[in-house]
């Protein structure tokens, strides 16, 4: 029997959050088990998870997710947690969670039902230290502190295509320097395919390397 | 109000700065737009939340006050319009961001800002129109921006197509108001408030460029009448006479500020016999399918109005004048080709319109369009 993942990923607008929770979602997925995914972004539903609802279904991944026929006003009235995601956890199997942006975002898992109490649960942050906001130690520093809750790091800095090996390793240092004072592990650096097709051999500190599939510029709206 | 005036009244005012070097970040647009208001030091802003413009607002408010800058949130877009002529009126650097809906409420403020000369500046995030319609993006918000309202669109309208643009003209943007005293708009769209990319940011100062000084237009020192002129503003007249001066005496200060400001770029046009028209975002795949028709030998140009308001029109005339034939991309029903007209009156180069009123443009269909008119003239 595996042992029970539950992640709920958050972090700043645009930082790679649900790339990520994705693609832990998938991978999850093709080492054995259910893995359910969860849109549970009530801050901005521009990006999300909804518009790849079907894809993701297909992959074997249990999504738990408006369809766009099912909401209106995207961005301009309330969003509304769909009932189901609100009880994610209590589900068998692999759980992640695709949170809004934002210490905002991160405050709305206080309705993901069980979310204080479930020994498994880890919040894991994404960190682009090119964001304007998280662009240096002070600033990530400042961010994790108005998140609340942080177990888990994910050091996923990149500009596109214009991402090198120095800029995800520059981020990389700045985002190790903060993790070591706050005493939060580094769960893995991701990079995008078309970085790692590029640059192979690329690796730092032996950690864990994830590379992204490019879902999201899909699910614009 | 009172805490951003002491700060105001010290002497290192905006000492603490928000861009430090030169750095590429990755952002939205909308980000890119409230860390170019810091970096502009800008004072204030005045808001109404709207889709796609919010984070605008969000940025701004997040570092507003870390910065020492103010944030007001009205009761509605009227409010926000007449609050930012407001700070401009108190001497302060000030600004507003909306889309749509807001950009119509918006225009009672405006025009008033025309007639006073008041040098607000607002981004406009254009989305799909009429009325509500959709949040997500279209250039049907051109007509509104150039010439919105009962006046006579004596403003200046810049019209983006990339976060860099979004940065260099939300800074531009206040140096062109104090400059020449009329409202100035920076029109990008739900695409570009949206969209991720990287974009260079910068303090203007390290970029050689002077922020415009402010100046407050009431409350000046001093005794009104005896040691300075006394200030009287005003929007309303008594006679026909008197209004008629006053506008034409406002024309006479906008036709004197057109070649200060007005701006356009060309792509390959010199010898060009198609020339693709875009402005805003589209832009960016007329230049690509330029690219793809160059290369095969083909004479293919594109002209971009960078300022609508006032529309490059001298500078196209010989291009349009060339050319066997002009495209017209936009995704709205020609609101930019109907300024473009007017200003080439009596060219006689067909048109053809590629108009997708509230959606997207891409290279591939600029390129079927230039293909057909090859195809017909051969």
């Amino acid at each position: 029997m595996h042992k029970r993942i539950a992640e709920a990923f958050v972090g700043e607008y645009a930082s790679g959050k649900s790339e990520n929770a994705i693609y832990r979602a998938l991978s999850l997925k093709k080492a054995g088990g259910k893995v359910t995914l969860v849109d549970f972004d009530i801050v901005e539903p521009c990006y999300t998870l909804r518009p790849l609802k079907q894809e993701l279904t297909e992959l074997g991944l249990n999504v738990l997710a408006w369809s766009t026929s099912e909401t209106f006003g995207l961005g301009e009235a309330g969003q509304t947690i769909l009932p189901q995601a609100r009880w994610a956890l209590r589900r068998e199997g692999h759980i992640i969670v695709d949170v809004g942006y934002g210490a905002d975002g991160a405050r709305a898992l206080n309705l993901l039902e069980g979310s204080a109490v479930d020994p498994d649960l880890r919040v894991v942050l994404v960190l682009n230290a090119r964001r304007p906001m998280t662009d240096s130690a002070m600033r990530i520093e400042e961010y994790i502190e108005s998140m609340g809750r942080v177990d888990g790091i994910i050091a996923n800095t990149h500009l596109a295509d214009e991402t090198t090996p120095q800029t995800v390793e520059d981020g990389y240092h700045i985002i190790k320097e903060v993790a070591k004072r706050r005493n939060i592990p580094i769960d893995a650096i991701s990079v995008s395919q078309q970085f790692n097709e590029k640059y192979p051999k690329f690796g730092l500190d032996d950690k864990e390397l994830r590379v992204l599939g490019a879902f999201m510029p899909r699910s614009f709206w | 109000m009172k805490d951003l005036k002491e700060k105001n009244e010290t002497k290192d005012k905006y000492a603490v700065r928000p861009i430090v070097g030169e750095k590429r970040a990755f952002a939205t647009g909308n980000e890119v737009v409230a860390w170019a208001a810091l970096a502009a030091d800008a004072d204030i802003m005045y808001g109404y939340p709207i889709t796609p413009q919010n984070e605008i607002m969000h940025y701004w408010t997040r570092m507003s006050e870390k910065y020492g800058r103010g944030f007001l949130q009205t009761e509605d877009e009227t409010s926000a319009g007449f609050t930012t002529l407001g700070g401009v009126l108190a001497g302060r650097r000030s600004f507003t961001a909306t889309s749509g809906p807001g950009n119509m409420l918006m225009q009672e403020s405006m025009c008033m800002a025309e007639m006073m000369r008041l040098p607000t500046v607002m981004i406009v995030q254009q989305r799909g129109g009429p009325s509500t319609a959709t949040v997500i993006y279209s250039q049907q918000e051109v007509n509104l921006t150039c010439f919105g309202g009962n006046g006579e669109g004596f403003r200046i309208v810049y019209s983006t197509c990339s976060h860099q643009e979004l940065f260099d003209y939300t800074i531009n943007a206040f140096n062109v108001a104090w400059t020449h005293r009329f409202p100035v708009f920076v029109l990008g769209d739900g695409y570009q408030a949206k969209m991720r990319e990287p974009v260079t940011m910068y303090d203007p100062r390290d970029k050689g460029i002077t922020m415009v000084p402010t100046e407050p237009y009431v409350l000046k020192e001093g005794c009104a009448g005896v040691d300075r002129e006394p200030q009287q503003m005003r929007n309303t007249y008594n006679t026909e006479e008197e209004l008629n001066e006053v506008v034409e005496g406002l024309n006479a200060a906008y036709q004197a500020v057109i070649p200060q400001v007005v701006k356009h770029e060309e792509y390959a046009c010199e010898d060009a016999d198609y020339v693709i028209v875009a402005h805003g975002v589209v832009t960016r795949a007329a230049q690509a399918a330029v690219e793809y028709f160059r290369e095969k030998g083909l004479k293919v140009g594109h002209f971009r109005p960078v300022t609508l308001r006032p529309f490059p029109g001298e500078a196209f005339r010989p291009i349009a004048d060339r050319a066997k034939k002009i495209l017209v991309a936009e995704s709205a029903l020609g609101q930019m080709r109907r300024i473009m007209t007017d200003t080439i009156y009596g060219c006689s180069t067909p048109m053809v319109n590629f108009f997708k009123p509230g959606e997207g443009i891409s290279t591939e269909e600029i390129i079927v369009k230039v293909e057909e008119m090859m195809a017909e003239d051969k």
